[in-house]
């Protein structure tokens, strides 16, 4: 199992990197920490005739905040960002969820943007962009532009981004310091791919849910809200009535797939329970107004 | 029987202690050499072309493409070898062997089976090339399921007269009789499905072969170095002689490193070809689809049991899917037979009968795995007994306590004719149950119960035969000798001590164990003792490690030859100056007569005998050395025992199993190094864990490997692992020299029963039945539904 | 034919320089052009944790590692941790509390516990475990591994602690 050849490049700025790709249409691919693309490689599923490897371009490892929230450069290293104390701050939910993402080893080289280009409907960090209605920042030969998380995923490991486009970074909107979060997954092992899960955050005013969101991953082609359950929700007091609701409409909105792992019908009962789950910790972690 | 403890004058120190490990130091500093450590000059590497197609027929290979690449040395198919094919002999009646070669003859039977070897100056390289080869099938119809591959027409191996490689019928008793009067019959289908060894280092072969010396030798991660030497003195024509195997460092094998596998033969005739090092080291996806994998049986069984609990009589069909070959040496009657063979348990059981057939489909081939057939054997005892107890009202505990054969019946010949000598049964039951404080447990899964979790105990009891002598084959029907074991202990002129051995340690700890031996025999420190294992040149005969032998046959000739030594080391110190052998005591290296002051070291003795010779009676020379070989035959071998209690609690909404606690108490006799027989049995129980709970080789249809990477073959992590608790009874075997029993297997045969009826337990309030392993999530999911839907 | 491209890099504190192929991956660089053979390659995917090694004092995976990328890095093997007559704490407690078996998998299994310890937060047997989730082992059933971590781990914090308190 070895890497079939290819030449490289480590552009150190992303100006080159965007040249150098438009430069190989179609054969070339990026590489930041690797640790999903070297597998394919080694598994020969890939033959890029160019690696680009950005791990070296200035100005993508930064974690910047300011008043509206954070913004993660795109070749931050999970294990910062989960380690991150802004981050734990503001936006907890992420700094929880990130322990969620494969071993240490993994979380120390691979980038936060390699995870969200890869698009894994399974992964935590494409369901946190979604849940937290993230902004990605991308760049190419056209220039820069802004995509919605929510627009970016297409399909299993597919996205909106062109093959001579590069996400920048992703940026995260602060969540109400007095709301909930929760986040659950079901895998078989500690690190592996989610069978399911879900992310919830919500507020609370008046004893009732004022502002909630549930998204789900590994039970779907892309990680997704359920807009039809977060209005369900809204002006509810999250009681068993409400959490059976909720049970049985994940149930019937999401669209499973079947493998090795799981069976459809197993991801579909799993994704009202981790729903459920997230939902719990989210209300009881929510300080009511 | 002769009294195993050394003479008096050297009270055995370090037999018994928690002696750390010699091998550590240079496996630790990344110091090991494993065999892909190994770099020769001008070393060639191989690819191989493997068959994409369960089963077909090779209509070509192009191979122009690969060979025009640069560095690519050449590419070879089966007719590059035109040697004589090796069969896995059996004494079995109407056993069917198929033939091995080197690379796929006309057909392929499995997917990743080697169809054409190529060969280039870096793997990078070769597996450009391979990539190249264009080879051509006609499909053949794929026999993936085994029932429908014994009714076939379609024969996966020419001239055979059906897919069906072993049928036996055995019967003992009067089963008809027995079940006709029992009150209570339990029967289930039990499914244990196929599991991969997976040692953590793949398997990696380095041929040099030397044109001047016309010598091979081979350097394998096998834990047969011997059995490979020999087949490749058949195979490739040679005197044994100019055929070395070693096994230097070897990364786990757990039986999966047991055979010979075409890659062995194809890199030694590569070699000996091109006159170059020839090496190939197997990677993650090869290993996943073409080392032995296991235990892939389907078994209906009955017990019937009379209104006190006690077994009156078992019936059993096992059909065993053994894969595309009957593999060398072992064949295919190894894992199915020995499911039969150990389904009576540890148990009073004197009616039984068997059915067993082997039968060859399009997967890869099954061999030796830890445990071999005992742990899906335990399974389904096991589970029937728990079924039984409900029945008849009995907690587990109880209902095994009146049926193991009691201290006082053994020998106990079993149902299925094998001759269980004294061993633990009820003693590890007890030790177990009081060791887990087992009332107590009760009382926290039934409190549990009440809050509306799902908690559950399981209890399972086996035995096994380990360190079989010769009176028996270690598979059945085996030609090849197994049941001796030989040691050559000696001093060298510089008084230094060396113990060659035929076996192979590839984790056990070998080099450690077998130097307290002979460190006690002859009074020297256990770091003194060099212990030269794995090498097929060390001794005049060997097979290697596999079948919980080694410490047993090995350890006893390490007696044997330690003792021999130290007769000749005090018959030539009794010359230095003239005093009787019999005053003499050895400690520390140190030679000391009895009642005086009068000392001399090992040192100085040897350097009388091999430097010094004058000093000696002319007549004793032509014999004066330090050295001895010494054969051991425990001829029958001993009976290892335990018994394993898993607690699990079950999600009642997610289905995840987790295991709260987990206790093996066990009898392997005498424990030469505690701290390692205990990392044995942790060892086990975690690959038991894995085969209940998460490990599974899957096929489709078209015999295609599903669960081709470590992601899709779940072995349990660290976190997946729960603590583990090891009880041992620590007392003498008495069939054995030294008093040991094997016990490298034990762990992996109780731990898939103990937990499949801690989940049956936990799930108790729906009547499901744990019939089939892994119990996944995913099971248990379907289980528990069909469980609901069968109320409403 | 790709060009070989100039490598510099750091390994347990010698300088290498050498030329790669761009598709090399780091374990092969170790192993075959550095004579590193401590590094161990189990699945080159990533999953059993045999080949990890510290980048930058960081455990990585050596098989999802491109050589070139370790350009100017620094690298910690196994072979850098300790010697076969100086063991460092890892080392002691390993082979006290017998943590390896066949020692395959044992390389890697020291570069995680290495930044467990180099982490510093005291951790329970189950974080530890969890800790260790990256590192498969087939032949001891982790317990003695987590023990010989555990205690690694405590003496290493409290040896930290010792010299500020005094």
């Amino acid at each position: 199992m070895k890497p079939p050849a290819f030449d490289y490049a480590a552009p150190e700025t992303i100006a080159e990197a965007v040249q150098l790709l438009a430069a190989h249409p179609g054969e070339a691919k990026l590489i930041a920490g690797g640790q999903s693309l070297m597998p394919m490689l080694n598994f020969r599923l890939l033959d890029p005739a160019l690696l680009v490897d950005i791990s070296r371009a200035r100005g993508l490892d930064d974690i910047k905040t300011n008043a509206n929230g954070v913004m993660v450069g795109a070749g931050v290293r999970h294990h910062a960002l989960m380690r991150s104390n802004d981050v734990a701050q503001r936006l907890p939910i992420i700094a929880h969820t990130m322990q969620y993402v494969a071993h240490m080893a993994i979380r120390n080289r691979g980038t936060i943007g390699g995870s969200l280009a890869h698009g894994d409907p399974a992964a935590e960090l494409p369901l946190l962009a979604v849940l937290l209605d993230a902004d990605l920042h991308i760049t190419g030969p056209a220039g820069d532009r802004t995509a919605r998380a929510a627009d970016f995923f297409l399909a299993p490991l597919t996205t909106d981004l062109g093959e001579d486009e590069i996400l920048t970074a992703v940026a995260f909107a602060n969540q109400p310091t007095d709301g909930g979060w929760g986040f659950e997954e079901i895998a078989r092992r500690s690190g592996d791919f989610a069978l399911a899960g879900a992310g919830a955050v919500l507020t609370i005013q008046h004893g009732v849910i004022a502002d909630v969101r549930l998204a789900m991953m590994g039970v779907d082609e892309t990680p997704r809200r359920l807009p039809g359950v977060e209005a369900m929700l809204l002006g509810r007091a999250w009681d068993a009535n409400a959490r059976a609701t909720v049970t049985r409409q994940v149930r019937e909105l999401i669209n499973p797939m079947s493998d090795l792992q799981a069976s459809a019908d197993y991801r579909r009962h799993l994704a009202g329970v981790v729903a459920g789950r997230a939902l719990d910790t989210a209300w009881n972690r929510a300080q009511p107004q | 029987m002769q009294d195993d403890a050394p003479a008096n004058d050297a009270r055995p120190k370090n037999v018994g202690s928690r002696v750390q490990r010699l091998e550590d130091p240079r496996l630790l500093t990344g110091a090991g050499g494993f065999v892909d450590d190994i770099q020769l000059a001008h070393t060639l590497h191989v690819a191989f072309v493997r068959s994409d197609h369960a089963h077909a027929s090779i209509l070509s290979i192009d191979a122009d493409a690969a060979s025009a690449l640069p560095g690519v040395i050449g590419i070879y198919a089966a007719e590059d070898f035109p040697v004589k094919p090796l069969h896995a002999t059996s004494r079995m009646k109407d056993y069917q062997s198929t033939a091995i070669t080197p690379l796929a003859q006309g057909k392929v039977r499995y997917v990743g089976e080697a169809v054409a070897a190529v060969v280039a100056e870096t793997r990078y390289l070769a597996e450009d090339a391979a990539g190249l080869v264009d080879v051509s099938y006609a499909p053949l119809p794929d026999l993936v399921d085994p029932r429908a591959a014994a009714a076939s027409d379609v024969l996966l191996h020419d001239g055979h007269t059906s897919n069906v490689l072993v049928s036996r019928k055995f019967t003992r008793g009067d089963v008809a009789a027995a079940f006709a009067k029992a009150p209570i019959r339990v029967k289930d289908t039990f499914r244990f499905h196929r599991k991969t060894p997976l040692a953590i280092e793949n398997r990696s072969y380095l041929a040099d072969f030397d044109k001047g010396k016309q010598a091979l030798t081979l350097y394998s991660s096998t834990q047969v170095p011997g059995v490979i030497r020999d087949a490749l003195a058949e195979v490739l024509e040679m005197p044994g002689h100019s055929v070395r195997v070693v096994a230097p460092d070897v990364g786990g094998g757990f039986g999966g490193k047991a055979s010979l596998y075409p890659e062995e033969l194809t890199v030694s005739l590569l070699s000996r070809l091109l006159g170059q090092p020839v090496k190939w080291t197997s990677d993650r996806l090869e290993d996943l689809l073409t080392t032995s994998q296991a235990f892939d049986e389907t078994v209906d069984a009955e017990l019937a049991v009379d209104s006190n609990g006690r077994m009156l009589g078992l019936k059993a069909e096992i059909l065993g899917d053994v894969g595309a070959y009957s593999i060398y040496p072992w064949t295919a009657a190894l894992e199915p037979m020995q499911v039969a063979g150990f389904l009576p348990g540890p148990y009073q059981l004197e009616n039984y009968q068997a059915q067993v057939v082997a039968v060859a489909t399009n997967k890869t081939p099954a061999g030796p795995y830890r445990g071999v057939g005992r742990p899906a054997a335990a399974f389904v005892l096991e589970r029937l007994i728990d079924m039984a107890a409900a029945r008849a009202g009995l907690d587990p505990v109880e209902m095994r306590r009146r049926n193991l054969v009691q201290p006082d019946q053994f020998p106990y010949r079993t149902g299925s004719g094998i001759v269980w000598d004294q061993s633990g049964f009820t003693e590890c039951l007890a030790m177990a149950s009081d060791g887990i404080d087992y009332s107590a447990l009760r009382q926290e899964r039934d409190a549990a119960r009440q809050a509306g979790r799902w908690f559950g105990i399981g209890v399972a009891s086996y035995a096994e035969l380990t360190g079989i002598g010769s009176r028996m084959s270690a598979a059945p029907g085996m030609p090849i000798n197994t049941g001796t074991e030989t040691a050559t202990v000696e001093i060298d002129a510089s008084g230094a001590v060396r113990a060659s051995f035929g076996v192979a340690s590839h984790g056990q700890g070998l080099e450690t164990t077998l130097a307290q031996i002979v460190a006690d025999e002859l009074g020297v420190a256990v770091d003194g003792v060099k212990v030269i294992h794995g090498d097929s040149a060390a001794v005049t005969h060997s097979t290697g490690t596999y079948a919980s032998r080694s410490t047993v046959l090995a350890g006893g000739a390490a007696h044997l030859s330690g003792q021999a030594v130290r007769a000749k080391v005090k018959e030539a110190a009794a010359f230095l100056p003239e005093t009787d052998a019999a005053d003499l005591d050895i400690a520390d290296g140190i030679i000391s007569e009895r009642g005086t002051n009068k000392t001399l070291s090992l040192k100085e003795v040897a350097r009388a005998v091999y430097s010094e010779m004058g000093r000696f009676p002319l007549d004793m020379r032509a014999e004066l050395d330090l050295r001895a070989t010494k054969f051991y035959d425990p001829e029958f071998g001993t009976t290892t025992s335990a018994t394993h209690i898993a607690a699990v609690e079950i999600d009642p909404e997610t289905f995840i199993v987790t295991i709260k606690r987990f206790l093996a108490a066990e009898d392997c006799g005498r424990l030469i190094n505690p701290m390692i027989v205990d990392g044995q049995v942790h060892g086990g129980i975690a690959q038991g864990i894995g085969a209940a709970l998460y490990e599974e080789v899957v096929h489709d249809q078209n015999g295609q490997a599903l669960s081709a990477s470590l992601v899709d073959y779940v072995a349990p992590s660290a976190a997946e692992t729960p603590k583990l608790e090891v009880l041992h009874l620590d007392t003498a075997a008495l069939g054995t020299l030294g008093g040991y029993r094997g016990m490298g297997e034990g762990g992996a045969i109780g731990a898939p029963a103990a937990i499949a009826n801690a989940i049956a337990d936990a799930l108790s309030h729906l009547n499901i039945n744990i019939s089939e392993l892994p119990a996944t999530p995913e099971r248990l999911f379907r289980l528990v539904n069909a469980a609901i839907e069968g109320e409403t | 034919m790709i060009a070989k491209r100039p490598l510099s890099l750091t390994v347990n504190g010698r300088d290498y320089q050498r030329d790669v192929e761009p598709r090399r991956l780091l374990t092969d660089l170790l192993r075959e052009d550095l004579g590193l053979t401590g590094t161990h390659v189990g699945c080159e995917h990533g999953v059993c944790g045999a080949c990890t090694v510290l980048l930058d004092g960081a455990s990585a995976r050596a098989c999802l590692c491109l050589a070139v990328q370790a350009d100017g890095r620094e690298i910690t093997t196994v072979e850098g941790m300790g010697d076969i007559g100086a063991l460092s704490l890892l080392q002691e407690k390993f082979k006290k509390h017998h943590a390896l078996q066949c020692g395959f998998c044992t390389p890697g299994m020291l570069a995680t516990a290495h930044e467990i310890l180099a982490d510093g937060a005291p951790l329970a047997d189950a974080d530890i475990r969890e800790a260790l989730s990256g590192n498969l082992c087939r032949c001891t059933g982790y317990e003695h591994i987590v023990r010989a971590v555990s205690e690694a781990l405590a003496e290493s914090i409290s040896g930290r602690v010792q010299p500020n308190a005094g």
